[in-house]
């Protein structure tokens, strides 16, 4: 066998035996089935069977003819790369298989759509005959789409890396079709919306007889807002003089702000309650502003990790030159603290801003003063599901766009603060 | 004994008066106040409401009894009070006796001016620490300890102010959770079991899956490296309940997984994606894997570019296999770096409010169990339902305890074995 630069060998060697597998898979099973045509295990079986049958579509013949074109070019591609390896076949062999296994898992996802009415689907086909076949058939393309990448030194990491990307965008793609979707009722029993409009968005905005969307965006902004203000402050001023000042009980704080912090928070909430009732607080923003800002402390860690590393001969040298500490907080630190800052100010605007259970407890029933989460969750309880669903998918949309924008603005800090955390 | 008397001696005019009106002020409260709500938290009120026979007018009269409740509540503030008297009452002695030792040995004595102005130099860390503390005081310990203090009473759904009174048990709460005959254990049990499954499962698939993704994203001859990372960074960037909220509408029996899988002939009925048991563990567990791999990937991929490549540059003149240079590199240094955070991810899932409560509200419930709980419930947001709906305050607050109990000792591990904890000051540059 000739050598060709820039490829495995190994592989290279093996593609011509993979590339023969898809024809094998297809003419397999009438060999081994012999003359009992129609009631083959396989694929074959039900094409042949499909085309003796009168009702069958032309698109549907089509696509069944079709499924013996890839397998074909495969077979051919297997000779050519056998007798002439080089690049350029083994590209197309990549491009081959990458083309039959999308073509198989399309055809076995959707095969009940295709051949709906075509007289040949039984009764949960997908358990029975054609099942292994179709299994088979996906594998093979797997297999194949590894080793013929792999021939070119291409990383498989590819694939999955597609699979895995397709699973996590495709709730995103799910609600953002179903925000535009016209016909009303979440029990609809396809993704692509039929009739396409901007309905939604204008209903969830203007008609406010049964949920206010304005008002808790309102709300929620109110909230996260002076939220973040105040813990930043908070957070950051803790984590300066536990890493910066030197003072007697520094590490009894410390200690407690820990013990403090292993007490789940669930615990306090219904107690925290009546301590705002007490202040005369109950049922208003403001309280959700004071003791989200008041219990911020205990996140002072990551900040005061950040802290740690600035050299000392900073402040030192600063000390010298007759500075007080105040003064070293604001010139010094806080120029330089930008990352750990914006890090603080990122999490303490979003963890408001997507906190459910806190703003339920204090604010309970009082519609008027509905946060985000809470508004949103009421959408989609049992009884308005149906009802409002494409509301809340545009609902849930537009929150999103800010906050994700905000938060890929400001990932890099973001990535920075949370490795920060994950090293102290 | 009096507060301030040395700092008016000395000549702290507005100092001493400050310590002075502070003691003024608490011998009053306590007179007023104070003492009846000490006497209060012990007792926990002892007339119930209800209607009693008035001689004089000779009518039943509703009579407004003893509220439990604001008896507890008030004598957990006095105790705050005259804890934060103490801690005053120690300064003002230490300052006052400083002062007297400095006028005896003729130094200079601190105006007050000075002593304010020192609030921004040599006593900074009073300035930085009064609002955060202050804070933590208010809205955590005060509560927590009036929590804490629940646990011992029989402050449950019978025991209801202002109707009746409810009063001090010991450890009988603890000891139906944990071990009795009543429903209370058979539910506590089961639960406290899925509640480390769960937190087990969460930790370690997000743990693995978020590492495979960040060294499939590092690879060197993959291409395209910011789209993929951009593709899961927009999941992280959507609000986790948004995309909780999504998830469990698509996997409600017409949602549009089951709807698909019909449509495709897989199946012939819905699954019971949330509503059977086992089926809805097994989702909240993929629904928190989506979530949570995201984040993880963030953080593996800051390390992984942290490792020395000369490393891996031996290790591939050596022949090592790829699968051999993550078995025997890649991994053991991620593995070491990120420990503390394993467990922290451990404790933090352990007390994972909001994929359960979002996704299933602790559902499916069941009758085996105490009443509104259910098969995914977690002990926290168990918790949660007994203080909201049911109640049972008294419950609530001992599974508190236990959670912390549980949670406490396996930070503890933590702290104490790693190095940055040991070593804090030799960490610092």
């Amino acid at each position: 066998m000739i050598t060709v630069r820039g490829t495995d060998h190994k592989y290279l060697r093996m593609i011509p035996l993979v590339c023969c597998l898809p024809i094998m898979l297809i003419v397999f099973p009438y060999l081994i089935q012999g003359d009992t045509w129609f009631s083959g295990i396989g694929m074959t079986s039900a094409i042949l069977k499909s085309l003796m049958e009168q009702d069958i579509k032309a698109f549907q013949i089509e696509l069944l003819m079709s499924i013996f074109i890839l397998p074909v070019i495969l077979l051919i591609l297997s000779f050519i790369v056998y007798f002439r390896p080089s690049k350029l076949t083994a590209r197309c062999s990549v491009t081959a298989f990458v083309a039959y296994t999308l073509f198989t898992v399309i055809l076995t996802f959707g095969f009940k759509k295709f051949f709906d009415g075509s007289g040949m689907l039984q009764e949960s086909f997908m358990m029975k005959d054609l099942t292994i076949i179709y299994w088979l058939q996906i594998i093979i393309g797997f297999a194949g789409m590894i080793i013929t990448m792999k021939s070119l030194k291409i990383t498989p990491a590819y694939i999955l890396l597609v699979i895995m990307s397709v699973i996590w965008l495709f709730p995103i793609f799910f609600i953002v079709l179903n925000s535009f979707r016209l016909e009303g009722s979440f029990y609809v029993g396809y993704l692509i919306p039929k009739k396409i409009g901007l309905d939604n968005y204008i209903n969830i905005l203007t008609d406010t007889s049964r949920f206010t969307y304005l008002n808790w965006f309102k709300n929620s902004m109110i909230v996260a807002t002076f939220s973040c203000i105040g813990s930043t402050l908070v957070v950051i001023s803790t984590a300066f003089a536990i890493s910066r000042l030197r003072f007697r009980g520094r590490k009894t704080i410390m200690k407690f702000l820990m013990i403090l912090g292993m007490f789940p928070s669930v615990m306090t909430m219904i107690a925290v309650y009546y301590v705002i009732k007490g202040m005369g607080l109950a049922q208003s923003l403001s309280a959700l502003i004071i003791v989200n800002a008041g219990t911020s402390a205990l996140g002072y860690l990551v900040a005061k990790g950040f802290f740690d590393t600035v050299p000392r001969s900073l402040d030192e040298a600063a000390y010298i030159d007759g500075a007080t500490k105040v003064q070293v907080f604001f010139k010094i630190m806080l120029p330089i603290a930008k990352p750990i800052l914006v890090y603080t100010m990122l999490t303490s605007f979003l963890g408001p801003w997507s906190d459910y259970i806190f703003a339920t407890v204090i604010l309970g029933d009082k519609r008027g003063k509905y946060t985000m989460p809470m508004g949103l969750f009421s959408m989609i309880s049992r009884d308005n599901i149906d009802r409002y669903f494409t509301q809340f998918a545009a609902g849930a949309v537009m929150v999103s766009i800010p906050i994700s924008t905000l938060f890929m603005c400001l990932q890099k800090y973001y990535v920075e603060g949370l490795s920060g955390s994950v090293k102290g | 004994m009096i507060m301030g008397f040395a700092q008016l001696v000395c000549g702290q005019i507005i100092k001493g008066l400050i310590y002075l009106s502070i003691e003024i002020g608490f011998i009053y409260y306590m007179i007023t106040k104070g003492i009846n709500n000490l006497i209060g938290l012990v007792t926990l009120g002892t007339q119930e409401q209800g209607m009693y026979y008035n001689e004089a007018t000779q009518l039943y009269e509703r009579i407004d009894g003893d509220n439990s409740m604001k008896l507890l509540l008030a004598g957990v503030v006095t105790l705050v009070v005259i804890a934060m008297f103490c801690i005053t009452w120690y300064i003002s002695f230490k300052s006052g006796k400083e002062v007297l030792i400095a006028k005896e040995q003729g130094q200079k004595i601190n105006s007050f001016k000075e002593d304010f102005l020192s609030l921004f130099d040599k006593n900074a860390h009073k300035l930085f620490l009064l609002i955060p503390i202050g804070g933590l005081i208010c809205f955590t310990v005060m509560p927590l300890i009036y929590m804490i203090l629940i646990a011992f009473t029989n402050f449950d759904v019978n025991h209801q102010p202002p109707g009746k009174l409810f009063d001090w048990v010991g450890l009988r709460n603890f000891k139906i959770l944990i071990a009795s005959s009543d429903v209370l254990t058979d539910t506590f049990w089961p639960i406290l079991g899925w509640t480390v499954v769960w937190a087990f499962f969460a930790t370690f698939t997000n743990y693995f899956g978020g590492m495979l993704l960040a060294i499939m994203i590092n690879i060197k001859s993959l291409k395209f490296k910011k789209l993929w990372r951009t593709v899961f960074v927009i999941t992280i960037s959507i609000p986790a309940f948004v995309s909780l909220m999504v998830i469990r509408a698509m996997l409600n029996p017409h949602g549009i997984i089951n709807i698909g899988l019909i449509n495709m002939g897989f199946i012939t009925e819905s699954l019971p994606f949330l509503t059977n048991p086992t089926w809805a563990r097994a989702s909240v567990i993929i629904t928190n894997m989506w979530i949570g791999i995201p984040y993880t990937m963030l953080i593996t991929t800051g390390i992984l570019s942290n490792i020395p490549s000369e490393i891996y540059e031996s290790a591939r003149i050596d022949g090592a296999s790829p699968v051999k240079i993550f078995t025997k590199i890649t991994f053991p240094y991620i593995f070491f770096i990120t420990t503390p955070y394993l467990i922290l991810n451990f404790v933090n899932n352990f007390n994972n409010f909001n994929p359960i409560y979002l996704m299933t509200e602790g559902g499916p419930p069941t009758l085996d169990y105490f009443k509104g709980a259910g098969k995914t419930d977690l002990l926290v947001t168990w918790l949660f339902k007994l203080t909201r709906d049911s109640f049972d305050y008294c419950y609530a607050s001992a599974i508190g305890i236990i959670v912390f109990i549980i949670t406490a000792s396996l930070s503890l591990m933590v702290y104490s074995r790693t190095k940055a904890y040991k070593d804090e000051e030799g960490m610092q540059i």
